[in-house]
């Protein structure tokens, strides 16, 4: 029903379209369209932009939110230059990061400010990037640039129970699920993609978390993702008792 | 231990905090004043049999308790922390330090990450004590397990952490190995022999005693360190299992001129399960042995066994939370003599209540019944029986500041 009312265009009218590079938003509309049309449009294609819209659903049919989903062109146009990735925050508050998950683009610049009234300590042995950042109050810090695809798992050296995501991503279009589970991504060049989602709360198998999919001129793409298998115990949403620590 | 060794801690924390920098000293503190009324017998705190912090002859407006938790950060890896405290009991020393220790805990570099402590501290045992100063988040007195702990047993040495991260592999939860090697807690076993497992907020003190007349609980008597070894896993946020075995390899035949050393051994497991942000449900067990050569005459050896557990249900909604749990303790003499045997059977209900008014406010309430037998009463009191109640309103002001 809600694939029906998306064909529509009801649903997705109700929605800002998510362009997460920054120099989308410098362009009108207008623009826009002659860029793409002269196959200049980032990550650039053959054809003309498309919109893809991809719903995630757990195995009862419920939405998955904060899902990491990502579109890349199967063929980009030899010498197209990926855009500048916008700038983003990791925040801390709570004893928590926030977002728990971040997606960002490869290059990114990514704030960590500290907004509780404890120290931090945050962390990342990942391969994508290794960083030691000791967040203590009043303490300016310089953001960390991404430089390198893949998952970044961010801890605190204080506070263990402190876990947060950053997908560094070189793919051209990119973003999270929303409460309803969907991602609205416009003005993809028409081609073919690589369509891949992931969440920490997703079991399913690396593989299954990708497929190939084609965008065609002037008309949306509605993807639906139904996992294959259930998803893993999310925490509970508010605040719990921590071991005090400083 | 010495109140020189109180003096160099605190000398040398005021010298390094005079370096400080953004955010280089923490400090939390907190004043706990209490309406309390009591029935049954004199407290053991007081010099009598009862098992509870208050009696009847100390009712009314009383101390909770008064004290400074504070850490000082050295480097980004280490850091001092100092918990100082005051009961207003017969406590020779006004102010005291529950712990003093340096943490030593680098950033991790893998999924294995390193960190260790030295000084003086509690093992980690208590998953009720979990707020600063070693409070009790739950309600205002920790179950008798954790009473005893806090009472007896003091790590004074070093101890080992090596912790698996599991959110690099994918895993919401960590596990961790821990080991201790210690000394001074020779005499640990020694109150569990003369008056059973009590229910009392009131920890010992490293340099301090407690009691009537107070008695010192950390000595070095044979130079024997113990150790004590534990697991800990922590699935996602919701679940947090400890096991831990302690023995402090103290020789039963050794003794000072102010002290006796008691071999003094146990195993303890203990599970915490929110299931909700709202509910928290506790269980620990501990079960063990000591065993110290009492009688001079034939030098036979006292062994007694103790083992105690408790559940817990606290509830947790805005700024209130609700708590009850069920304690029960026994001790069983195996052989050897200590006077009649110590041979404590009891259980304890705890119903707490605890508001949260916000701006460093809140206020809490308690109401415990404990009923015991404990065979040596009858030297001081007409039978071994007893039943003791205790209702207690807290008021509590915390402060925190950042240096």
């Amino acid at each position: 029903m809600r694939l029906a009312i998306w064909a529509n265009g009801r649903d997705s009218e109700r929605r800002q379209p998510v362009m997460r590079a920054a120099i989308y938003k410098k362009f009108r509309w207008s623009a826009w369209i002659a860029l793409t049309w002269l196959g200049l449009g980032p990550g650039g294609s053959l054809g003309h932009a498309g919109d893809l819209i991809v719903a995630i659903a757990d195995r009862a049919g419920k939405p998955v939110p904060e899902v990491a989903i990502t579109a890349a062109a199967l063929a980009p146009r030899p010498g197209a230059r990926a855009p500048m990735p916008e700038p983003a925050i990791m925040d801390q508050r709570n004893l928590a990061f926030v977002p728990q998950l971040l997606v960002v683009g490869v290059g990114a610049e990514v704030q960590f400010p500290n907004n509780d009234s404890v120290s931090h300590q945050v962390y990342s042995f990942s391969p994508a990037k290794r960083f030691q950042l000791p967040l203590y109050k009043g303490a300016q810090h310089r953001p960390v640039n991404f430089d390198k695809a893949g998952l970044v798992v961010l801890g605190c050296n204080i506070h263990d129970q402190m876990v947060g995501y950053i997908y560094v991503t070189d793919a051209g279009y990119y973003g999270k699920s929303d409460a309803q589970g969907i991602l609205h991504l416009s003005n993809l060049p028409a081609g073919d993609y690589t369509l891949t989602w992931w969440s920490p709360y997703i079991a399913d198998a690396p593989e299954k978390m990708t497929r190939t999919i084609h965008v065609a001129e002037h008309e949306p793409v509605n993807i639906q993702v139904h996992l294959n298998r259930e998803l893993r115990a999310r925490p509970e949403p508010g605040a719990r008792q921590t071991d005090w620590s400083y | 231990m010495s109140r020189l060794g109180a003096c160099a801690v605190l000398s040398g924390l005021l010298w390094i905090g005079s370096a400080s920098a953004q955010d280089r000293l923490d400090v939390t503190g907190e004043a706990d004043v209490r309406w309390v009324s009591a029935s049954g017998a004199p407290s053991y705190l007081n010099g009598g049999e009862g098992l509870l912090r208050f009696d009847p002859e100390h009712e009314d407006l009383r101390l909770g308790y008064l004290f400074l938790d504070a850490r000082l950060r050295l480097t980004d890896s280490l850091s001092a922390h100092v918990i100082a405290d005051a009961y207003g009991d017969h406590d020779r020393n006004v102010v005291d330090l529950s712990e003093a220790y340096l943490q030593w805990r680098p950033f991790p570099t893998n999924a294995i990450r390193w960190s260790a402590k030295a000084g003086a501290f509690f093992m980690p045992v208590s998953l009720e004590n979990r707020g600063p100063g070693w409070t009790d988040v739950y309600t205002i007195t920790p179950s008798a397990l954790n009473t005893w702990i806090g009472e007896e047993f003091r790590t004074i040495g070093t101890e080992f952490e090596a912790r698996w991260l599991g959110a690099s592999q994918g895993y919401l939860g960590d596990v961790a190995l821990i080991g201790a090697i210690y000394g001074w807690n020779e005499p640990a076993g020694e109150l569990l022999a003369d008056r059973g497992f009590g229910l009392t907020d009131r920890p010992s003190t490293l340099f301090g005693g407690i009691g009537e007349p107070p008695e010192e609980a950390y000595h070095q008597v044979d130079r024997r360190p113990g150790y004590y070894g534990g697991l800990t896993w922590r699935h996602h946020d919701w679940l947090e299992l400890r096991a831990l075995r302690y023995d402090n390899r103290a020789d039963p035949y050794a003794e000072t001129t102010t002290a006796y050393a008691w071999h003094t051994r146990f195993s303890s497991v203990g599970a915490r399960l929110e299931p909700t942000e709202h509910w928290t449900f506790i269980a620990q067990y501990l079960d063990g042995t000591t065993t110290t050569a009492a009688d001079i005459v034939t030098e036979s050896l006292f062994v007694m066994n103790y083992r105690t557990a408790f559940a817990l249900a606290s509830f947790k909604q805005h700024r209130e939370r609700f708590t009850v749990r069920f304690d029960d303790f026994q001790t069983h003499q195996v052989s050897g003599y200590y006077g009649l045997p110590p041979n404590e059977l009891g259980h304890a209900w705890t119903l707490g209540w605890m508001h949260d008014f916000g701006h460093g406010w809140t206020t809490a309430a308690e109401w415990i019944r404990a009923t015991s037998v404990f065979p040596p009463r009858v030297e001081y009191a007409e039978s071994d029986g007893l039943i003791e109640s205790q209702l207690q309103l807290a008021v509590r002001y915390r402060i925190h500041a950042s240096l």
